[in-house]
């Protein structure tokens, strides 16, 4: 029943969420929720290990190596983002900033967006997968437009617009993989699980599942923020409320890569490895590319943090595109390291925003160090990590990605991945010099320090060090088995 | 079973609806007045549940009723409603300035039928019942594409959405022998239903902040 737990759990609380007295008894709710959740997800690493495939309700729900990774992914942000959630509507409420009830509406949508996502990893059933990230969608939205602000409404707008239509081509896509499903079993009314689809891949109609895997690569690769489908993907991070920013960077991106890679595994058990992981390639090569140069014209803060996600994301791609067991390990250390990175960046942006009531680099910087010395050494600390500097994982799981490819004699690829890689790690470091040291000039006024961040942030640096240097064996099993199962074996 | 005869009425009904479903899609397109756009949209959504009945009632199946009832409780009846309420609420009835006039527009979406029509033609081979049932719905993909970008009005743009989404179900009709499962249908239908409510509560916000539900007002965040 430990998938069913894993989905309920964000449930039970959501609708708690929503009928409980006090606000902070809303944001114990969503801690208590996501740390059951992480534990769920911990115990069923564990039982993918020992038993393989685990499957409920008659195979309605399936979870393989892959899906426990993703689990454990979506209940760490969570969790680190909750623990963060309280104390940053706290202020928000004190300045004014939100009304008590848009502090319900955040503690009930967020459990249901988590919820979504788990529902995305450990639905067995295309079309239900379908549905369920449609709903994450849905849930996201509104926390997008939770500020009510003339831009946070125009953010939300292009988000639900551009996804809807986005989604609406992806499940013309799933409709045609069951078409094509349908062609093999006139008689019957075929499964439309993906583990029954994986059986009969190879005899599935290789012009339908073409068809299919590009819209389906459309539809979710725009939810995946990948170039040039992103437009939507700064305007709503920025926009978005410190928290879900974190959540939306964090996981929900590679939740949408998830039901991508679903199709990409499927494809290519059908036509081979030639036809999708091209598509994955070029995109996601193009995303690191166009990522830099936007990085460096930034004037906002957590724009300039999204567009490094679409640098991670386009990495994430290139890695699983290139096709060998290493590029496809590190692509899936990756996605780890970066889900415990970029919250942690968000958050420390979270604090200088409620500080200075502003994301502006021209009005926040420079000498923010003066002001918030620990917000500082933490983001410091975690853009050291985002740009991929030792002694950080992402040091690590880049260069794995890097060297597998010049090994497996991608040369080319390797070469424009580190170009990228280097630009934006130029981009941003140079941008927080701009804004983080310095002296403060004297006419700003004082204003009151938010330092609410405090805790999260050390619990995701914590997390990412920690998993920087130890890897425990059960982690790295199901991580290289995830990446088995993305590169195609059973 | 069925007698053959029976089955090409069926077929005949199919092509007969879908056609129609089409030319809705066009009368759309040339409709300024929002209240008569969701009338229209309704009277297409009539059809898709007309479809789905008749494929329910030739195949004996009978999960695919419940999608015919559902269609016809959610997209005939209670979408409509809510639309209605919502455009008497903000009180704007009329799409004042389309980016193309109805001429151009209705010209486009021909050249878009044409494009429909030879896109489906590799998979006619795939369709159980009806002709052409598959290169209506990617016209109505396609045409509710460019609906949504050469319309202003936030509650158009919903409708597009709307369009856009029932050329998908009429894709998954026309290509499958009963429709999707019935778990994925329900998951679709709520999802719909679900977005056309916060859509709604978006659009309200963005009238009463903007004054306004001209989407083109909404172009702050750039790069």
């Amino acid at each position: 029943m430990l998938l069913t737990w894993t989905l309920i759990t964000p449930v039970a609380a959501a609708l708690a969420s929503l009928f409980a007295s006090s606000r902070r008894t809303m944001a114990l709710l969503n801690v208590l929720a996501f740390g059951l959740t992480l534990g769920f997800g911990i115990a069923l690493v564990g039982r993918v290990l020992s038993h393989g495939v685990i499957s409920e309700w008659n195979a309605f729900l399936y979870a393989d190596a892959l899906s426990a990774w993703m689990v454990l992914l979506i209940s760490a942000v969570s969790l680190g983002t909750s623990v963060y959630a309280g104390r940053y509507f706290q202020r928000d409420l004190a300045a004014g900033a939100v009304t008590p009830g848009r502090v319900r509406q955040f503690h009930v949508l967020t459990p249901l967006f988590a919820a979504g996502m788990f529902l995305v990893v450990l639905a067995n059933n295309l079309g239900v997968m379908w549905a369920a990230v449609e709903a994450t969608a849905l849930a996201s939205v509104l926390l997008v437009a939770l500020y009510n602000r003339r831009t946070s409404l125009e953010a939300a707008w292009k988000y639900i617009i551009l996804g809807s239509l986005a989604l609406a081509l992806a499940l013309l896509g799933t409709v045609f993989i069951y078409a094509a499903a349908c062609k093999n079993a006139p008689q019957e009314l075929p499964s439309f699980n993906w583990s029954q689809l994986m059986t009969t891949a190879h005899q599935l109609d290789p012009h339908l599942v073409k068809l299919a895997f590009v819209l389906a690569f459309i539809g979710y690769g725009t939810k995946a923020g990948l170039a040039p489908m992103h437009t939507w993907l700064p305007d709503a991070h920025s926009e978005a409320p410190s928290p879900t920013s974190a959540m939306l960077s964090g996981v929900s991106l590679k939740v949408a890569l998830y039901a991508l890679l679903r199709f990409h595994i499927l494809t290519t058990a059908c036509l081979g490895s030639g036809f999708s992981r091209h598509f994955l390639l070029g995109f996601g090569l193009f995303s690191m590319l166009l990522a830099a140069p936007f990085i460096l014209v930034q004037r906002n803060l957590k724009r300039m943090l999204a567009y490094s996600s679409l640098e991670h994301i386009g990495l994430i791609c290139t890695g699983i595109a290139m096709n060998t067991p290493a590029t496809i390990f590190g692509a899936v250390l990756h996605m780890g390291y970066h889900a415990l990175t970029k919250p942690l960046l968000f958050v420390a942006a979270g604090n200088i925003h409620q500080t200075f009531h502003s994301l502006e680099f021209r009005i926040i910087g420079p000498g923010v160090v003066k002001v918030l010395p620990l917000t500082v050494l933490f983001m410091g600390l975690g853009a050291m990590a985002a740009v991929g500097l030792p002694p950080f994982g992402l040091f690590l799981s880049e260069m794995t990605v890097i060297s597998g490819g010049l090994a497996a004699q991608q040369t080319t690829v390797s070469v424009l991945i580190l170009v990228a890689l280097l630009a934006s790690f130029c981009g941003i470091l140079q941008q927080l010099f701009r804004i983080l040291p310095g002296a403060r000039r004297p006419e700003r006024a004082r204003t009151e320090r938010a330092t609410d961040g405090l805790a999260a942030m050390a619990l995701l640096l914590g997390g990412l060090l920690l998993f920087s240097w130890w890897l425990p064996e059960p982690l790295n099993k199901v991580m290289h088995q995830a990446a088995a199962i993305i590169g195609g074996q059973p | 079973m069925n007698q053959p005869v029976s089955t090409e009425f069926g077929a005949q009904l199919i092509t007969l609806m879908a056609a129609l479903m089409l030319v809705v899609q066009l009368l759309i397109i040339a409709q300024r007045m929002l209240l008569t756009t969701i009338r229209l949209f309704a009277v297409q959504s009539f059809f898709l549940a007309g479809i789905a009945a008749v494929v329910a009632f030739f195949h004996n199946a009978g999960e695919v009723y419940v999608v015919a009832v559902l269609t016809l409780i959610g997209k005939v009846i209670f979408l409509p409603w809510l639309l209605d309420r919502q455009v008497r609420r903000i009180q704007i009835v009329q799409e004042l300035e389309p980016l193309l006039n109805p001429t151009a527009s209705m010209l486009v979406c021909g050249g878009l039928t044409l494009l429909g029509y030879s896109v489906a033609r590799p998979f006619t081979s795939l369709e159980r019942l009806g002709n052409n049932t598959l290169a209506v719905a990617i016209t109505l993909v396609l045409t509710g594409f460019f609906l949504m970008i050469s319309r202003r009005k936030a509650l158009t743009q919903v409708l597009a959405l709307l369009t856009v989404e029932n050329g998908v179900m009429l894709a998954a009709v026309a290509l499958t022998s009963y429709g999707m499962p019935l778990v994925v249908e329900l998951g679709v239908f709520f999802d719909v239903l679900v977005a056309v409510m916060v859509l709604g509560i978006l659009v309200y916000r963005i009238r009463e902040t903007f004054a306004s539900m001209d989407t083109s007002k909404l172009s702050q965040l750039k790069g």
